[in-house]
């Protein structure tokens, strides 16, 4: 099932969520907006990481706080929580 | 908010750095001018370019960010009508509609540079932000800084940027209206409700101004561009002094047209 979310981020950024959804976990997202995050690349490589994840709050709270440490990456106008809260609300949607 | 305060005399008086200023641009072919706008800071970042200014011009484009979603933000429809390019940069951070009454500064710094020594992205928006708008108060402006990387003025945003440390550098850029026309801005993004809420305006178009909207009086891009270089060189305590790009970074400049910003794939998709 595809699913959509644009979350408004506390920085004031826009975080826009699309995914597939089959029984409860994402086989695919895209995240897209327009905030900050250095290295830039790197939102590719979360998008893999939540990749085959259960879209649930614990899960992908895990999964985004070990992508930053991972990566080193560093946001501006939008943190870690923002991105788990935009994809809890595409599951809402 | 910034204010010109900022500015300190210990600054102004160091021994004066000298910053390199370039206006090479390609008006009619956005992409080139996005290819030059990213081989500045790596060569910068390799020393082989000094520190440097760049100011520059695009005819009717939407720059989107490098996170965006062209066809999220983009309405194709009104730009083919228009006429209106979409070409995405390196950076994120928001669309922005490019005329040409609409400046475009770039500053390109080494990495650990003293004026953004910490490496923290919203520390360089602000720091880097400082000399345009002290340049805009010199005209008479009311501009201050609002984070995370917008110039506004009482309210209304007059000049958006967006950076990255990448490269070795660190680079700061950003898009200041100076009598750009603001209702084909409505027409070609698509601005999604939940941005504009908190903001209590029905359209992008209300939500910002220009410089000469904000002066009552026609003004040039140069006029602008002569009053940020006064604000840079007070600000950072830096002399700026035309110049040129280097054969190499034109070199560079063209590989990263054909490699990247002329090609479908990196400016449209996904």
């Amino acid at each position: 099932m595809e699913r959509a979310a644009d979350y408004k981020a506390s920085g004031g950024k826009l975080v826009r969520i699309r995914l597939i959804e089959d029984a409860g976990q994402i086989r695919s997202v895209r995240i897209t907006g327009d905030f900050f995050l250095i290295p830039e690349e790197s939102v590719g490589k979360l998008e893999k990481m939540l990749e085959d994840t259960p879209l649930r709050e614990q899960e992908i709270r895990l999964l985004v706080n070990r992508f930053y440490s991972a990566t080193q990456a560093q946001g501006a106008g939008v943190t870690p929580d923002d991105f788990v809260k935009a994809l809890l609300a595409a599951r809402e949607v | 908010m910034i204010s010109s305060k900022h500015c300190s005399p210990r600054e102004r008086y160091r021994a004066l750095e000298t910053w390199r200023l370039v206006d090479h641009e390609y008006r009619d072919n956005p992409s080139m001018n996005l290819a030059v706008e990213e081989a500045i800071p790596r060569m910068v970042g390799e020393g082989k370019a000094p520190s440097t200014v760049r100011f520059w011009h695009n005819s009717n484009t939407i720059v989107i960010g490098f996170f965006q979603s062209a066809k999220l933000e983009v309405n194709m429809q009104a730009c083919k009508e228009t006429g209106t390019e979409i070409v995405r940069r390196f950076t994120g951070g928001g669309a922005v509609y490019h005329d040409s009454g609409n400046l475009n500064y770039a500053i390109s710094l080494r990495k650990g540079h003293r004026l953004v020594p910490d490496h923290d992205l919203q520390s360089v928006f602000q720091r880097l932000s400082e000399g345009a708008v002290e340049g805009l108060r010199r005209l008479g402006v009311k501009a201050e800084f609002q984070p995370v990387n917008d110039i506004q003025v009482e309210g209304k945003k007059v000049s958006g940027a967006a950076g990255s440390i990448r490269w070795n550098s660190v680079f700061h850029h950003g898009c200041i209206l100076v009598g750009s026309d603001l209702s084909i801005l409505g027409k070609v993004l698509n601005v999604p409700r939940v941005k504009l809420e908190d903001r209590h305006v029905a359209s992008v178009q209300k939500r910002v101004t220009t410089v000469r909207d904000e002066l009552g009086r026609d003004i040039t891009t140069k006029e602008v561009q002569d009053a940020i270089v006064g604000g840079i060189e007070s600000c950072y305590g830096v002399r700026v002094e035309s110049g040129v790009l280097m054969k190499e970074e034109v070199g560079l400049a063209e590989e990263l047209y054909q490699t990247k910003y002329s090609r479908l794939e990196w400016n449209l998709e996904p």
